[in-house]
């Protein structure tokens, strides 16, 4: 994801804004890395370039 | 069937094929953004990204959004340039006030109950700037393969079987919507509707912020 994108993101569940960390990018985008709710702490992943907003109970569920 | 992840385990299975029968943008929604323009466009339900190729050329940013990663995979490949991300349209990770041009296309009826479907609307009410405009559509009884027909009060659950290659069936819940329902959810939502119309078995809304 652009970093840009920031300024338009919240936290899908109380909408509370989302602090970025990076754990790997290239010169156009975050790879990998976590968005985390300044209001609730939870965290959301982003992975191969997609951050995944879906709130925590679809998340989990699509994995198991 | 109040099952959202459900739905998403279903365009997982089927992401690859369905993205290939999904090739062309619908009419509606060229017509809907010829002579629009906005800083950031949205579609809500981007399945392979074929409406995000439209919004691209009304908008300076295109946001796309799926609850299916597989799907936004093949978005990726299609609309390069567009954000992409995963998340549920009845809840939306998007801040309040921001999207000036959006289109809801056949997304809407795969939210499993009445309750998250309303939710839903009221999302993109949310996050419609004052001057924002967005298209909704959903599945309707007007289509000619359903019963009910046009004048039904209220719409039905159903499942409708998806055919893949090698003739395996998945099936793939869908509320399908009476026009009269369609038109009374998004009355309740904080949604204004602009126009709204029934075309090839779909119901639309163009909507603004109420």
């Amino acid at each position: 994801m652009k970093e840009s994108l920031l300024d338009i993101l919240c936290c899908p569940l109380d909408k509370g804004e989302l602090e970025l960390e990076v754990i790997r990018e290239n010169d156009d985008e975050i790879l990998e890395g976590r968005l985390v709710c300044v209001e609730c702490g939870e965290e959301y992943p982003i992975e191969d370039g997609i951050p995944n907003l879906l709130p925590p109970d679809m998340r989990d569920e699509a994995a198991a | 069937m109040d099952d959202r992840s459900g739905v998403r385990a279903t365009y997982e299975r089927i992401a690859a094929h369905f993205s290939t029968t999904r090739e062309y943008a619908w009419p509606e929604v060229e017509s809907f953004c010829a002579g629009r323009r906005a800083d950031t466009a949205l579609d809500v339900g981007c399945g392979n990204g074929r409406h995000a190729d439209v919004l691209a050329g009304h908008a300076e940013r295109v946001v796309g959004l799926d609850a299916s990663r597989a799907l936004l995979s093949a978005a990726r490949r299609r609309v390069p340039d567009a954000d992409l991300l995963e998340g549920d349209a009845s809840s939306l990770p998007i801040a309040g006030d921001t999207v000036g041009l959006a289109v809801y296309v056949a997304t809407l009826h795969h939210l499993p109950s009445r309750g998250l479907r309303r939710r839903s609307l009221d999302e993109l009410a949310r996050v419609l700037t004052a001057d924002g405009v967005g298209l909704v559509s959903a599945w309707s009884t007007a289509h000619d393969r359903f019963e009910a027909g046009i004048d039904a009060d209220s719409g039905f659950d159903t499942e409708v079987d998806w055919t893949l290659p090698g003739g395996e069936t998945v099936p793939r819940y869908y509320h399908i919507y009476a026009p009269a329902e369609f038109d009374a959810d998004l009355g309740a939502s904080d949604l204004a509707v602009v126009e709204s119309f029934l075309s090839s078995g779909n119901c639309y809304a163009v909507v603004e912020p109420a």
